[in-house]
This record gives structure tokens, sequence and C-alpha cells, in this order.
């Protein structure tokens, strides 16, 4: 296994780019948490990042978002007979987030994103001490 | 009068090789690239290149950024951070050389 010159670097970045694509994941869950949608359709389905390490071992290391898993269609029905989408019951369909867990997740996303961020300070410090040994 | 420590130190001490140069089984410096003998003009240019190449990275990225076609504000900011480290490690190991051969030819002769 040959890891590239400042590989913490390449592995930092990976971990800033899923956190990025967690923190887009959770806009998108938060933008949409009051659309409104017809009973006789689905509610907008919550996106959930799916983290999957890279073998270190093997290649390069760091992390990559395996994949995007959502949420149930069902949502929960309102009762909402003003709203021009509801049935002939007065219903319509909302989307089942929870405003509490996206902020939450909102929260570990942009700690995730700036830890990383500051991984790559501190290998940029710790490189930048190996490059000025026996210098003045 | 011969101190008997030093000179039984000194018996125990084998005489100094000769600095010997490692066979170079391709001396042409183009062709080792990657090689264990490679000259050190060859290790440089390997070098230079790789800053080379993580510069154009750099920029390519700068230019996307001006544009507004880049897609993580980070990949820009880590791939400058690499490009000027490699630049530094640069620097750094052709100071070290200039310093030995200066060191060199200041020997008394």
């Amino acid at each position: 296994m040959t890891t590239p010159l400042f590989g913490s670097f390449g592995i930092a970045a990976s971990g800033v780019t899923t956190y990025r694509k967690w923190l887009d994941a959770v806009s998108d869950n938060i933008a949409n948490i009051n659309d409104a949608t017809s009973t006789s359709s689905q509610a907008f389905k919550a996106k959930y990042v799916v983290a999957q390490a890279v073998n270190y071992g093997s290649g390069d290391g760091g992390v990559q978002v395996g994949g995007i898993v959502e949420g149930s269609g069902a949502g929960r029905i309102v009762y909402e007979p003003t709203n021009p989408l509801a049935d002939k019951d007065g219903n319509v369909r909302y989307p089942d987030i929870d405003l509490g867990s996206q902020m939450a997740q909102l929260m570990m996303a942009q700690r995730g994103y700036q830890a990383n961020l500051a991984v790559v300070d501190r290998a940029k410090d710790a490189y930048q001490a190996a490059i000025q040994v026996g210098r003045g | 009068m011969p101190i008997s420590g030093i000179s039984a130190m000194s018996a125990s001490i084998a005489p100094i090789a000769p600095i010997i140069r490692p066979a170079m089984p391709t001396t042409d410096a183009t062709a080792a690239v990657g090689g264990a003998g490679q000259s050190f003009a060859t290790m440089l240019t390997k070098g230079l290149d790789n800053v080379q190449q993580m510069q154009t990275k750099a920029d390519g990225m700068a230019v996307q950024a001006a544009t507004g076609s880049l897609q993580d504000v980070h990949d820009y900011t880590i791939a400058a951070t690499q490009a000027q480290l490699a630049t530094e490690l640069t620097v750094a190991v052709r100071n070290k050389a200039v310093e030995a051969f200066s060191e060199i030819m200041r020997m008394q002769i």
C-alpha cells in the first residue's frame, strides 16, 4: 500500500465532502418539511446519507457516500379542509420528518465538517514543521 | 606514555571503510525514474513535476471558483494548501542541496 504525499489531506477532504453532502441532505429535508401533498400521492421522502469507509489498507483511505436512503412516503395525514390539495374528507399528507432530529443531524454534520477541516489545518502545521527541520 | 584505556578502545574500532559509490544500473538520468540509484537531478525533476501537477490542479480549481462551477469550497482550499506545501518541500530540498554543495566548496585543501 502506498499513500500519496500529504495523504491526510485527501482523507480529510473526503470527510469534508461527505459531511457537505450530509448538510445538503439535511437542508433538503428541512426545506421540504412543510410540503403538503394530496392524500392520493406520496409525501416528500426524507433523505438520509449513508457514509461508507474507503478501505485504508488497500486504497487511499477516507470516507465516501455509499448512497442515499429515502424515508417513508406515507407521511402523516393532517386534517386541513382549507388546503386546496385536501381530499373530500379534508385531509392532506405531510412528510413525516422530525424537525428536532433534523436539527440534531444539522449540528452533527456542521461539527463533522469543521472537525475534518481542523484535521487539514493541523496536518498542514505538522507537515510544515517537518519541512522546517534543520532550518536556521 | 600510552593511555591504556584509549588504546584498548581504538583497537576495537574497525577502520572506517571507504565510501563506495553504489553501482548505478542506469547512468542515464532520464531513464532512472523511481529506481533506487537515481540521480539527484532526476529526483528534483520528479519533485518539480509533482509540484507543477499540484499547482495546475489548484489553478484549475481557482478558475472554477471564479466561474462558479466549483462544487466544493474546500476542494480548492485544500488543493492550494497541498500545492503550497509541495512547493515549500521542494524549496527545502533545493536549499539543503545547495547548502551541502557550498559546504564542500568551502572545504580547505
